[in-house]
Parts: structure tokens; C-alpha cells; sequence
């Protein structure tokens, strides 16, 4: 647990050093709980995503970075690895492909590519997977970007 | 006698001030370390603190000169300068301690002669005993962890100083290195017991003839030059344990390490998992073909999770388990050092007493 805390701590730092590194991420630490962590990150471009803004909740456990992060989106999101309701992720390297060398940081990268590279074979969201695999990407395509524009863009008017 | 008997504690509490203050700064502070091979030597002489008596007495030569007054005087200029070229390129700070600690040095020449033959008695004492006396200096080897790295440095600068003009002392100190001699062997046999009760009389004789001992010392039980042929190999050197924490690089660099090897082994700076700096033994800790680093504290946690390296995502101990599931990690160390270069085996030896 001290290990996690201070790998966290660690962690924390790097980020608020690096800020401007890396546009699409932004990581924010909960004030109260190291343990408690939120990231925005920016949908790809050439993508439905684009233009929106996704909300992560991540969830660090003890054992960190032994453990993955239980990470989920907050933001509504039409993506065939992320269930519609709650916001839980289907990305390997966050079951069984974890590597304690992976950072919070680059779990966010993971997540934007697996937005740009959704895996219809593995889907949460089966109606996005089955407009995929019936290879309706138009179908797909529209769906995605309208919840985006729904969920993850500022409100106008 | 009375005076000096003031004036030396007075001289080592200020040292062993200024010792703590600085901490663990690691720019050469020649003249301090003087001071306090000074100071231990004397504490040894009543903690019988031998192991640092070894080193300390080495010094001596230059300070239990004061036994006679034509010799003392040529000494202290001759290493302040010294200290001076060498703080160039440090603080500025460094050499005015230099220059104030020469003054104190001449200040405490003058109870030199009171505890040095105490010092050479328990030198005389002999190599067995050394290991035994470490430690018992109680309050006074507090700092004998930071002065073991300070002293060995006087040593050396000690043996210069003596390289660089024997002449002034040798033609006195000839006759009395054969009365020491044969004071020594005496010495050694009876005067063991007596060692920690005496601050000693310092009769006008014993003091010039004790003053000599750390002549024949020099030979036997001498610093050893960066150079020198016959200093042992797990010695680690003087340049590596001033850049230690710095720059690891330049120590593989003393240990004749080729670039390409430098490369590979200073690459990491912190474990990737725990983010602490990796230190030597990490850094020499290649547990994975795929050459991920990392400590071995996470590791060892790694084994006792799912033992997969982070790197590549392999199971750690595919290959120490045709070798018994006893110690993976043991065996992949003893594999690790078999495979480098000898003279990394050396200083990871080395390392092992220091700390």
C-alpha cells in the first residue's frame, strides 16, 4: 500500500511537471484520496469522437501498479469496447495485459487509441459491435458521433 | 598539559560540529577530515576504537611532529595549499573551511603528542584486534560511518603530503623508528590492558619516540594510492565515492566498464515501477532477457504477484524454474553476476561492508 501510495505520489508529480506534454490528456488527482483519480481526454480526430471531450473515473487499487487501475468512462460514449451504461472498458492491458510499468498517464493513451481502433470481436456494446461487424461503418459512424455530440460536446444555446 | 588537555576537546567537538552540519556533502573537505582523523585519533586512544585508529594514525605523521617544534611548522602550509587546488572548481565555500581548518590544525598539534602513542599502542595491538574494536568508541563513533569515507581521503592526501617532502622529517624520525620499533613490540605484548584508562604522561621521551611510529605504519598499514599496485581490489576508490551518488556513470567509468556497457547500465535512473532511484545492485539486475530494469524490491514483488516481467510481459521464472523453485530470485542474481564483467563482481563486493 505505501508502495502504490508513493508510486501515485510519484506519478502526481510527473504530471503536474509535464502538463502541457501531452494536449488530449489532462489528469486531475482527487483532493482528498491519491487513490481517487479523474482524466479528460480528447476524442481523436478522424474519428466520431472528435471535438468531444471524454470524462474518466479511475479507480487505483492497493496493490497499484501490480493491479490495473479500474478505469470507466464517465461521459456517455457509442463505442463498441465501452458499455453504454455504466462505462466500463474492455482494453486488455486493463485485465490480463496490465504491466506495472504502464502509468495513469499512459493508460489515457491506451484509451484514446482504443477509441480510434475499436475491437467489434470483444464488444460491451454489442449494438456498436454488430453495426461494425456487419461492416455498416456509415451506420456506426453517425451513431458514434451523434452521442458525442450529445454527451461529450459543451451544450450550445 | 593542562592547556592542551582543554583545547583538544575543545578542537574535536568543534569538528564533530561541523561534521554533522555538513551532513553527507560529498566535496572534499581535506583539512576538516584532518581534523577529524585528529579527533578519532585521540577518542580512539581512550574508546580503543582501533579499526579507526587504523586510519586515523596516518595523519599523525604530520601532526605528532609537533613533538618537535622545527617540524611541525613545515606541514600545515603544504596541505592547505594542497586542499586549495583541489576545492578549485567546488564552492568557494570549501576553501575557506580549508584555510580555517588549517588554523585549527595548527592548534591541535599541540596535544598530538599527548594521544598519539595511546593511538600507536592500540595500532600496535595489531591487525586481529581491529575488527573487535570497531564500534566500542561509543558516543564518539557516531560519525565513524562518515569518517571512515573522510579519513581514507586524508590518508591518501596524508601519503602525498609525505611523497611530497619526506626529506624534512626522515633524517630525525630514523633513529626514533628503531626505539619505536622496539617500543612497539612492547607494546603490543603489556600495554594492551593500560590502553583505555591512559590519557598518558607523555614524558618528554615517549613522546618523540612514539611521534616516529607512524613512519613504519605508513609502509604496512598505509592508504593506498589511486595507482598503487598493491592495493587491494575490493577497495573502492577515493574518485568513485565522491561521484557516487552523482553520476553512476563515471564510477563504471573508474571500473574500466566499456561505453557501450556504460550505456546499457546507467540508462535507467529510477525503477519504473516504484519510481525510486535505482541504485548500483538495480541497476546491475538485468532479471529478464528482454532487459526491462528494476528494482529488486519490486521485483521480488512482482515474483510474489504473477511473476510476470513488466517489460515484456513473460513469465519471470520460465528459466529458474528448471533450476528449483527454491530462490528465483537468487538463482537469477547468481545467474546475473556470472554473467557480467569480473570487475563489476568486485564492486559489488566492495560495496557490500560499507554499507
Amino acid at each position: 500500500m505505501q508502495a502504490s501510495r508513493a508510486r501515485l505520489f510519484k506519478e502526481y508529480k510527473e504530471v503536474q511537471r509535464e502538463k502541457s506534454a501531452d494536449p488530449d490528456i489532462q489528469l486531475i488527482c482527487d483532493d482528498s484520496n491519491i487513490f481517487k483519480w479523474t482524466a479528460l481526454i480528447k476524442g481523436p480526430s478522424e474519428t466520431p469522437f472528435e471535438g468531444g471531450v471524454f470524462q474518466l473515473a479511475f479507480s487505483i487499487p492497493e496493490q497499484y501498479p501490480l493491479l490495473p487501475p479500474q478505469v470507466r468512462f464517465l461521459t456517455k460514449i457509442f463505442h463498441p469496447n465501452v458499455h453504454f451504461k455504466t462505462g466500463e472498458i474492455c482494453l486488455d492491458i486493463l485485465k490480463n495485459a496490465w504491466s506495472p510499468a504502464w502509468t495513469l498517464q499512459s493508460v489515457c493513451r491506451a484509451i484514446i487509441a482504443l477509441m480510434a481502433h475499436p475491437e467489434p470481436d470483444s464488444p460491451l456494446n454489442c449494438d456498436s459491435g454488430n453495426l461494425l461487424r456487419s461492416g455498416d461503418i456509415r451506420g456506426y459512424q453517425s451513431m458514434a458521433r451523434m452521442y458525442t455530440r450529445l454527451a461529450a460536446m459543451p451544450k450550445k444555446g | 598539559m593542562g592547556h592542551s588537555d582543554a583545547a583538544s576537546p575543545a578542537s574535536a567537538a568543534a569538528a564533530r560540529d561541523a561534521k554533522k552540519k555538513r551532513g553527507n556533502r560529498t566535496a572534499a573537505k581535506l583539512k576538516q577530515s584532518k581534523l577529524e582523523t585528529r579527533r578519532e585519533q585521540w577518542l580512539s586512544g581512550q574508546g580503543k576504537d582501533g579499526k579507526e585508529t587504523k586510519v586515523a594514525a596516518l595523519p599523525t605523521g604530520a601532526g605528532s611532529n609537533a613533538g618537535s617544534p622545527i617540524l611541525a611548522s613545515p606541514h600545515p602550509p603544504l596541505p592547505r595549499r594542497r586542499a586549495d587546488t583541489r576545492s578549485r572548481g567546488s564552492d568557494p565555500e570549501d576553501r575557506e573551511e580549508a584555510a580555517a581548518a588549517t588554523l585549527e590544525v595548527g592548534g591541535s598539534d599541540l596535544d598530538s603528542p599527548m594521544h598519539s602513542p595511546v593511538s600507536d599502542k592500540s595500532q600496535g595491538g595489531g591487525c586481529a584486534q581491529r575488527k573487535g574494536f570497531s564500534g566500542n568508541g561509543g558516543g564518539p563513533s557516531l560519525s565513524s560511518g562518515s569518517s571512515v569515507w573522510s579519513s581514507s581521503r586524508s590518508v591518501s592526501d596524508a601519503e602525498e603530503d609525505h611523497t611530497g617532502c619526506p626529506e624534512d622529517e626522515s633524517e630525525v624520525l630514523d633513529d626514533w623508528e628503531a626505539a619505536a620499533d622496539a617500543l612497539y613490540d612492547d607494546d603490543s605484548h603489556c600495554h594492551q590492558s593500560s590502553v583505555p584508562t591512559t590519557p598518558p604522561p607523555a614524558p618528554t621521551n615517549a613522546a618523540p619516540a612514539n611521534a616516529a611510529r607512524p613512519e613504519p605504519i605508513r609502509s604496512k598499514a598505509r592508504a593506498w594510492a589511486p595507482d598503487d599496485i598493491f592495493r587491494p581490489q575490493s577497495l573502492p576508490s577515493i574518485s568513485k565515492q565522491a561521484s557516487f551518488p552523482a553520476s553512476i556513470g563515471n564510477c563504471w567509468a573508474g571500473m574500466g566498464m566499456s561505453a557501450a556497457q556504460q550505456g546499457i547500465l546507467s540508462l535507467p535512473l529510477s525503477c519504473p515501477i516504484c519510481y525510486e532511484d535505482l541504485d548500483p545492485t538495480d541497476s546491475s539486475f538485468l532479471p529478464c532477457p528482454c532487459g526491462f530494469h528494476l528494482c529488486l524490491f519490486c521485483h521480488n514483488r512482482i515474483l510474489e504477484a504473477d511473476g510476470r516481467c513488466p517489460g515484456c510481459r513473460k513469465q519471470y521464472n520460465t528459466v529458474p524454474a528448471a533450476e528449483g523453485g527454491g530462490g528465483p530470485r537468487a538463482t537469477m542474481i547468481g545467474r546475473e553476476m556470472a554473467n557480467i564483467a569480473p570487475v563489476r563482481l568486485s564492486r559489488s563486493c566492495s560495496m557490500g561492508p560499507r554499507y
